[in-house]
């Protein structure tokens, strides 16, 4: 048995709102797999069933070869979760933040406060141990949960939207650090970054609605698009007046417009004149042909702009 | 086992210690604010209850109060606050613990705080009173805190559990627990009810925790009816406690 995790058609449902949908999937042991979709998609949801936190409706999932509702203590015992929004203990140091956790898993104290120390050097935080969260700023607060996630040396690291709030230093801190868990650890991470599922992520999935809509590494989504043209157009002007043109184009899919610079997807080769014809030459600065981006996959699928 | 409900206890502890100058403080406040008005300023106008001077009459009462609220109001906004506002309760619940882990670890906090807030201004009435009572009725006593501060934060941990909004703790509070409390006997002798409100009065366990504190700190005399009233309270209020907690838990 190589798989860390093993998902047969889990469901929650709300409602009649199918929060994840007949869920199934396979991670191998010391892999970082990346689960990507739209606000809403199920992603939390999915993942606070998988950590015993929430009770799926339908069908079953194995963590390490135990399942998540019979031997959920020791589901628990083997994994580490930071969850979406940040849940420290504000009337504990960061230090005591950590302790507490260790004392949970029954850890002795020699054990833990050399770990510890350890972690607290790792995420920077050393010299601020005895200050409270209260006082730390966001990205400070995401490394000490990451940080009591890892107290006990976990086997799979639960990481729903780790590096949100972030700024690009701490994100590639927090990259390196997920990197170099592996394999010993294997790693469950969603994010909206579509740089950090591809730069990291051994494999994808997208979600929408509940249910799984790709599955595979980042070359491997990027590759189903290769068929589609992605085209980058820039404008010195008018972005307002191309946008407009632009989405009234039938052959014209997946615009993205950022200022007066658009990428878009020609529905084919054949459809490159038309397009030069209608927009005309006046403001165009630059077109270009363009490689898929894993945003660009991710925009196809779920049809829609990322939100964040 | 129980390692969970330790953590939980030890944390709970410490955050406690780092305050108990001021808590203990706005603690002492109330009550002693009561004793001092009832007890001492009107001691001209109120006779002797029952042969026992009236400031002596209601201290033990005043001492329990202190001790049930204070256990009910730490365990119901504890298990709220780190159930709705910090979430603390998630990140318990995704280490190898269980949820009985730790509704026994906020329960025992609850009680812990009751019963060192009720001895606190068990110490401070005692110095400011004038009559002695023998110390080792204070022996005779102690069960009564104890049961009444685990009843309280059982209660307590209920209503954090099950009530959502802030607001609906502090209306459960004066709707029900403040007026249970006043109508146990702590001002007044409970012979002062009529015949047929007394006999349910009587049955109340919050009658039990303050007539029987009386009793027990003025004459030494422990009712086994009591007692038994409080420990059944207790046992089922621990329970029910428990098995709350669990269900708003799983779903
Ligand atoms: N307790 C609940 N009751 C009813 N609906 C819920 C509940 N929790 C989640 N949902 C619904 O389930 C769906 C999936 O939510 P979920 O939090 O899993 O999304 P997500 O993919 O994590 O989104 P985001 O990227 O915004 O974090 C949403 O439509 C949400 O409204
Ligand atoms: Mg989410």
């Amino acid at each position: 048995m190589t798989s860390a995790l093993e998902i047969d058609g889990l469901s929650k449902v709300y409602g009649t709102m199918r929060a994840v949908d007949a869920f199934s999937l396979r991670v191998q042991r010391g892999t970082i797999f990346g689960l990507l979709g739209p606000n809403g998609a199920g992603k939390t949801t999915l993942i606070r069933m998988l950590t015993t936190l929430l009770r799926p409706s339908t069908g079953s999932a194995r963590i390490e070869g135990y399942d998540i509702l019979s031997s959920a203590r020791t589901v628990r015992s083997m994994i580490g979760v930071v969850p979406q929004d940040n849940n420290l203990d504000r009337y504990l140091t960061c230090r005591e933040n950590l302790v507490l956790h260790a004392r949970m898993y029954a850890m002795a104290p020699a054990e833990y406060n050399r770990r510890i120390d350890e972690l607290l050097e790792l995420i920077g935080l050393t010299n601020r141990q005895h200050d409270f969260p209260d006082t730390f700023s966001g990205g400070m607060q995401r490394r000490l949960v990451v940080a009591r996630a890892l107290v006990h040396q976990p086997r799979v690291l639960f990481l729903d939207e780790p590096t949100t709030g972030l700024d690009p230093q701490s994100r590639r801190a927090v990259w390196n650090y997920v990197q170099s868990l592996t394999p010993q650890m294997t790693i469950f991470l969603t994010t909206h970054y579509m740089d950090e599922a591809d730069t990291l992520c051994d494999r994808i999935v997208i979600m929408d609605h509940g249910r799984a809509l790709v599955d595979g590494t980042a070359a491997e989504l990027k590759e189903r698009l290769a068929h589609a043209h992605m085209y980058e157009l820039e404008f010195s002007g008018g972005g307002e007046r191309y946008e407009k043109l632009l989405r009234e184009l039938p052959f014209v899919r997946n615009l993205q417009r950022t200022g007066n610079s658009f990428r878009l997807a020609l529905a084919g080769e054949e459809f490159l004149k038309p397009l030069m014809d209608r927009i005309g030459g006046d403001d165009i600065r630059k077109i270009c042909l363009k490689e898929p981006s894993l945003e660009d996959v991710f925009i196809e699928l779920t049809g829609r702009e990322v939100r964040e | 086992m129980f390692r969970g409900a330790i953590a939980i206890f030890w944390r709970d502890l410490l955050v406690l210690r780092r305050s108990l100058f001021s808590e203990l403080l706005a603690v002492i406040a109330y009550p002693l604010t009561l004793y001092l008005a009832f007890g001492i300023g009107l001691r001209g106008y109120i006779a002797d209850v029952d042969g026992v001077p009236y400031a002596l009459f209601i201290a033990p009462g005043l001492i329990s109060m202190t001790a049930v609220s204070a256990a009910f109001n730490d365990s119901a906004w504890s298990v709220w606050f780190h159930r709705r506002v910090q979430r603390t309760i998630e990140e318990y619940r995704v280490t190898p613990i269980t949820v009985y882990d730790i509704v026994i670890g906020k329960i025992f906090s609850g009680f812990a705080q009751g019963t060192i807030k009720g001895l606190a201004v068990a110490l401070v009435i005692f110095m400011l009173t004038p009559f002695r009572f023998i110390p080792a009725h204070l022996l005779a006593y102690l069960p009564f805190i104890f049961l009444g501060s685990m009843i309280f934060s059982c209660v307590g941990t209920i209503c954090g559990t099950m009530i959502d909004k802030p607001e609906n703790i502090g209306r459960v509070e004066a709707v029900v627990i403040v007026p249970l409390i006043f109508m146990s006997g702590i001002f007044f002798p409970l012979s002062s009810y009529p015949k047929e409100a007394f006999a349910i009065i009587s049955l109340l366990p919050t009658t039990a925790i303050f007539e029987g504190a009386r009793q027990a700190l003025l004459n030494g005399r422990v009712a086994p009816l009591s007692i038994v009233i409080l420990l059944v309270t207790a046992v089922v209020a621990f329970a029910a406690a428990a098995l709350t907690f669990n269900r708003k838990m799983s779903e």
